[in-house]
């Protein structure tokens, strides 16, 4: 590739670049991340003070808010690092940005997944004992290697992008750290997946649900950041609303297949955890929440704000996908365990704990809360630290803190190609 | 038909099998619950509770109370369920730090000082054999704890003192019945064994078929639960 092509992509990009919206989205973006931070951090006092006490997971209902919330941010992190590594495999210059902005993202998610199972863990200081004494027969197991592996891919992948050689190095490696992302989105279900005891989760489809999910999630993160930061040139905004919309319809499937199946093969215990998603006391999580609010509703916004070329309605969109991830997964996580493995069990014994109802506590939503609030934290700062790839710039202007130009960024490709 | 000596007493004679299994370098404890004699007194459970200290909300053998039936044709039935000693325990596999496994002696086992408290193991558990203790305490918000609250229990033949809102385990840890293995290894039987007022439980080594719980299990009328998982228990009921 030469000067001129990659001039005409930038220029491009620039030429596409047309709302100031994320000029607003911006200061609006620090002042959620401030209010939810300040409730965060409320709700981490609580957590240490009060311990599991507090919450209203217990031993029938063992995982609740955060595990939901884990594997939702995991998920999205997963697909943001494959879309930064699609990007970067395929060359594609002109969305190096946006790759870049993927890398953060998907840090930003992994960290907050992180911090929320670690919250969740009775005993949060061992967690150490999971690299340490790892039990490889355990998926969890391996899981924590997985995580520690991610990890250092994305500190170094961050660190070599912030040293500017990342498009050479990833270039060539990228392929790699894709296919990793996909087994690790993959693995993170089959978690679940052997979990012969939940009939809900014990399924082939589960990790191939998780991938789907792991994709959809973290384009939709990739895609609601790129509008808060102003990354917004046509051809991004059309192909990953294009994934978007190809991902739900994938993700309808799935779910059409597990609870048909499931509902037609009349096995109780799975019949009724699947009632329980669709005609329990929370029905409204999946049918409005999860359906309404993060399918089909961002499905016609992405719909019609490519039509009319909106870019702050796909943004939205891709939100309104991301935020009700959390929503898709406690549909995953709670049902499942809210089942009576014996009949009458909940009514033998009782104390806290011991019941199978569960909604999230005060605590439990604070906490979570925070986890966002650092997630959203670690994005907005990471666009100061990578101001050379980050920095918000029209045409003509400068960085607002970085030191490289454009021409320099141009030569920057051109010594990787 | 089951022959009993007819002048042992049944919890004396189990007593002694115990001692006479423990004389031998292998064993395999196994339990039968006669289910026709459980009359739901819940003594067995409150005894566990006693002897084993344990605090709300973590339970080892509830006693589940099931109706079958429409009036007036209407059954009750008492369902004591401690946990299964699985052969093949599905909690085991999952757990990531190996914290909990099987013992030669066929329970499976939990090292508090280990268990990292994911609760993976509760969700692979399919009896909901394992409750998860979150440091509650029953003087929770009143002047003082109870002197009761103070004792040592000596689970796994380990001395811990549970501290008043403190986050030592096992707070913070996934329990679960281990037969009394501490009373066990002292040529004692279990506390529910010991206690129940109907003589409804049968303990020793099922690896010995002289042993009053090897004839019971040999019953025909004799069933575990949930036998198609393929989980093996070592706990049989009397239907």
């Amino acid at each position: 590739m030469n000067t001129a092509i990659v001039s005409e992509a930038v220029a491009e990009r620039h030429r596409d670049m047309p709302q100031d919206t994320h000029r607003v989205l911006l200061p609006v973006a620090w002042v959620l991340v401030g209010i939810s931070g300040v409730l965060g951090i409320i709700g981490l006092v609580w957590r240490f003070t009060g311990g599991h006490a507090d919450a209203d997971y217990g031993s029938y209902v063992p995982w609740g808010l955060w595990i939901a919330a884990y594997v939702a941010l995991v998920g999205a992190s997963a697909g943001a690092f494959a879309l930064a590594a699609l990007i970067f495999t395929l060359r594609a210059t002109e969305h190096y940005r946006l790759a870049v902005l993927a890398l953060v993202t998907a840090f930003a998610a992994f960290a907050a997944g992180m911090v929320n199972v670690w919250l969740d863990l009775g005993h949060p200081f061992r967690a150490w004992k999971l690299l340490v004494d790892t039990e490889f027969g355990s998926v969890m197991g391996w899981m924590a290697w997985f995580y520690t592996l991610y990890g250092v891919l994305l500190l170094v992948g961050l660190f070599l992008t912030r040293t500017g050689v990342v498009p050479m190095v990833m270039e060539r490696f990228a392929w790699v750290a894709f296919l990793f992302a996909f087994v690790f989105a993959g693995a993170e279900g089959a978690l679940f997946g052997v979990v012969g005891a939940r009939p809900l989760w014990e399924s082939g489809l589960t990790p191939v649900l998780f991938l789907v999910e792991a994709m959809l999630f973290g384009t939709a993160m990739v895609l609601a950041a790129a509008v808060v930061f102003g990354i917004t040139d046509r051809s991004v905004v059309r192909r990953m609303s294009i994934a978007i919309l190809l991902l739900l319809a994938a993700l309808l499937v799935l779910e059409w297949s597990e609870f048909s199946t499931g509902l037609a093969a009349s096995v109780p215990a799975k019949e009724e955890a699947i009632e329980t998603i669709l005609f329990g006391d929370f029905w409204w999580v999946f049918w409005i929440l999860h359906l309404g609010v993060g399918v089909l509703v961002p499905a016609g916004m992405l719909l019609f704000g490519l039509r009319r070329d909106d870019r702050t309605m796909v943004g939205v969109a891709a939100g309104l996908v991301l935020a009700m991830s959390i929503a898709t997964k406690l549909n995953l996580v709670v049902p499942a365990l809210a089942q009576e493995e014996t009949d009458g069990l909940a009514e033998a014994y009782t104390g806290p704990g011991l019941v199978y109802e569960y909604f999230p506590s005060l605590m439990e939503w604070m906490v979570w809360l925070g986890t966002l609030s650092l997630a959203g934290g670690v994005v907005l700062a990471g666009r100061r630290l990578m101001g050379d790839w980050l920095a918000d710039r029209g045409p003509g202007e400068h960085d607002d803190g970085g030191s490289t130009s454009e021409v320099e960024e141009i030569e920057v490709f051109e010594e990787t190609i | 038909m089951v022959r009993i000596a007819a002048k042992e007493n049944l919890l004396v004679r189990m007593q002694r099998e115990v001692q006479e299994a423990l004389d031998r370098p292998t064993r395999r404890w196994g339990m039968v619950i006669d289910t026709r004699k459980c009359v739901g007194c819940h003594a067995c459970t409150l005894s566990c509770v006693a002897e084993n200290k344990l605090p709300p909300g973590v339970v080892y053998r509830p006693v589940i109370d099931q109706e079958f039936g429409t009036y007036p044709n209407v059954t009750r039935k008492f369902l004591p369920r401690p946990c299964m000693q699985c052969d093949e325990p599905p909690c085991v596999p999952v757990c990531p730090v190996g914290a909990t496994w099987k013992r030669d002696d066929g329970i499976t086992a939990v090292d508090y000082d280990q268990c990292i408290g994911c609760r993976y193991c509760i969700t692979a558990c399919p009896y909901s054999a394992r409750t998860f203790d979150v440091g509650g305490t029953y003087t929770a918000d009143t002047v003082a704890p109870q002197p009761y609250e103070l004792l040592p229990t000596y689970e796994y033949n380990e001395v811990r003192v549970r501290e008043h809102d403190g986050e030592a385990s096992p707070v913070g840890n996934v329990r679960k019945c281990h037969f009394c293995l501490h009373r066990l290894e002292r040529g004692e039987l279990p506390m529910c064994v010991t206690t129940c007022i109907g003589v409804a439980n049968y303990f020793g080594d099922l690896d010995d078929p002289s042993h009053l719980v090897s004839e019971m299990a040999a019953l025909p009328n004799a069933v575990v639960l949930k036998e198609e998982l393929g989980t093996k228990p070592k706990v049989t009921y009397l239907v």
